[in-house]
């Protein structure tokens, strides 16, 4: 039965945050696991959603893209410092 | 001139003796003219010099909002002596299919990059964006609003994301093309805009555009799914042209190779013997060409453009797999489709389209190509997946595995056996 968007992204936050405790960046295919019942593109769908709410966010090695979760790891300014004016 | 710092650069400098122009030229330039940037990019890559050690810290958590590519976040691990170019942040503009620009818009471009970023630019990066280089993270949405709102332009892809898709001139310029590159380009970047912009994929994925098998984007070699032009009936034959360049009244390969006293044109020697499969020769006067053995090489129409055309019942066929050396070496594409219609609006291509992202999406590892998921998981696989039938042309060499896999749904009755049955036969 196809789940429902909400709870999906849903399941997909409570993975995400979970999994951040240990590991802050992680692949779209590690999110594939918060729900194996549902398809590769409905998780992707859902990921991307949640960025545009700020529930979850996007990390760039430069080649390949993860997601995060707002408030661990590191962020902008712990890595990089305030841009220098 | 403006007040910036040039840095003591002897290593940068020297690389402006050679015979070339010097990217180091360029960029000093452009940082005497009032860019600090510029001048403290070459000081830092001095320092990479010195040290044998990039100085860039690369990725992070940059982007316009919305969007999870088209900017490649760059930052100095020197800041402190570097500090114009703390942040050096590359963006990716999606160029125009076949990049055709008018000068105004490149204008307009570069007055709003001189104004929120260094200044600089590179036409084109490997993919065909137009490459910003070097801003900082508070002008990437003020960047974004222009390009979009003011230039109508989008960024481009980057990250695990589909890429910008990349076309040849097509039509526009070339009487070879077989396809109309440009829609196709423009219809697959309009179709698949949340791939291009959001994460979609264990990795990058490329689409190519050619026209004709001169693939000038060169999408055999560098792209995920190379679609390039062919035709299906013969190639079309001017006779009294063909007599033209034997009898030397044309000059062959449209003119080049001219700085040379190469001889006289020799038909025999330049096409017919050059034919990969043998499959031209001359009747009397008359060329003669076995069109069921061309294999689509186009030497002969490239030698006599005026004698020569591509036939008229035109289409694509389709490649997959092509990556550069990262892991296994450098892969050049593999033949999936060998002709398909290509026309608007290509359905019959996108639903291929969603079947192998499908299956690349459930079962490529994390940075891993399409193209490895093919070498992995075999041609087989891929074909079953693509629900393709098998031809001949997708056999590369005689077998060497000797065992044979059959499916369930290939073996009468399938794997199920009755157990009971079986064991009132055979004692246990």
């Amino acid at each position: 039965m196809a789940m429902d968007k909400e709870e999906l992204k849903n399941k997909i936050v409570e993975f995400a945050t979970k999994k951040a405790k240990h590991k802050s960046k992680m692949y779209i295919k590690d999110l594939y696991k918060a729900a194996p019942e549902a398809k590769p593109r409905q998780i992707k769908n859902a990921a991307n959603e949640l960025v545009r709410e700020g529930r979850l966010e996007f990390f760039s090695s430069g080649s390949t893209t993860m997601y995060g979760v707002p408030g661990f790891g590191k962020s902008e300014k712990d890595q990089f410092g305030e841009l220098e004016e | 001139m403006a007040d910036v710092k040039k840095h003591d650069t002897p290593m940068c400098d020297e690389l402006k003796n050679g015979p070339w122009p010097s990217f180091v030229d360029d960029i000093e330039q452009k940082g005497l003219k009032g860019k600090q940037d510029c001048l403290d990019l070459l000081g830092q890559l001095e320092l990479s010099y010195v040290h044998k050690e990039t100085h860039w810290k690369h990725g992070g958590i940059v982007g316009v909002f919305g969007y999870g590519g088209g900017v490649i976040g760059r930052y100095s691990d020197v800041p402190e002596k570097f500090p114009s170019i703390a942040h050096f942040h590359t963006m990716r503009v999606n160029q125009p299919a076949s990049k055709f620009y008018s000068s105004a818009y490149l204008r307009k471009v570069c007055e709003m990059w001189d104004h929120r970023g260094s200044g600089m630019t590179n036409f084109h990066g490997s993919t065909g964006d137009m490459i910003l280089l070097g801003t900082t993270t508070d002008q990437l949405e003020p960047v974004f609003y222009d390009l979009t709102h003011q230039m109508s332009v989008d960024l481009g892809g980057s990250g695990s994301n589909l890429r910008t898709p990349a076309c040849c001139i097509g039509k526009a310029r070339c009487e070879w093309s077989c396809l109309d590159t440009q829609q196709i380009c423009y219809d697959l970047t309009q179709t698949f805009q949340d791939e291009l912009h959001r994460p979609a994929f264990p990795y990058k994925f490329k689409f190519k555009v050619s026209g004709c098998p001169n693939d000038c984007v060169a999408a055999i070699a560098r792209s995920c799914c190379s679609i390039i032009g062919t035709w299906r009936d013969d190639i079309r034959i001017d006779q009294e042209a063909v007599k033209a360049y034997i009898g030397g009244e044309i000059a062959p390969n449209g003119g080049a190779f001219a700085d040379r006293d190469w001889g006289a044109f020799d038909i025999q020697k330049e096409v017919i013997d050059l034919c990969p499969t043998g499959c031209m020769w001359m009747d009397g006067d008359e060329l003669k060409i076995d069109n069921k053995e061309c294999t689509r090489c186009m030497h002969c129409i490239n030698v006599m453009p005026a004698a020569l055309r591509p036939g008229t019942d035109v289409g694509a066929t389709i490649l997959n797999g092509a990556k550069a050396p990262i892991l296994d070496g450098a892969q050049m594409s593999t033949l999936s489709i060998p002709f398909i219609r290509m026309e608007a609006p290509y359905d019959e291509f996108k639903d291929f389209v969603d079947k192998i992202w499908d299956w690349w999406m459930e079962l490529g590892k994390n940075r891993e190509r399409f193209g490895e998921l093919m070498q992995r998981k075999s041609l087989q696989e891929f074909l079953r997946i693509a629900e393709l039938d098998p031809i001949p042309q997708h056999v590369k060499e005689p077998r060497s595995n000797p065992y044979v896999f059959w499916s369930e749904d290939e073996v009468e009755g399938g794997w199920e056996r009755d157990i009971k049955a079986f064991r009132a036969r055979h004692a246990a």
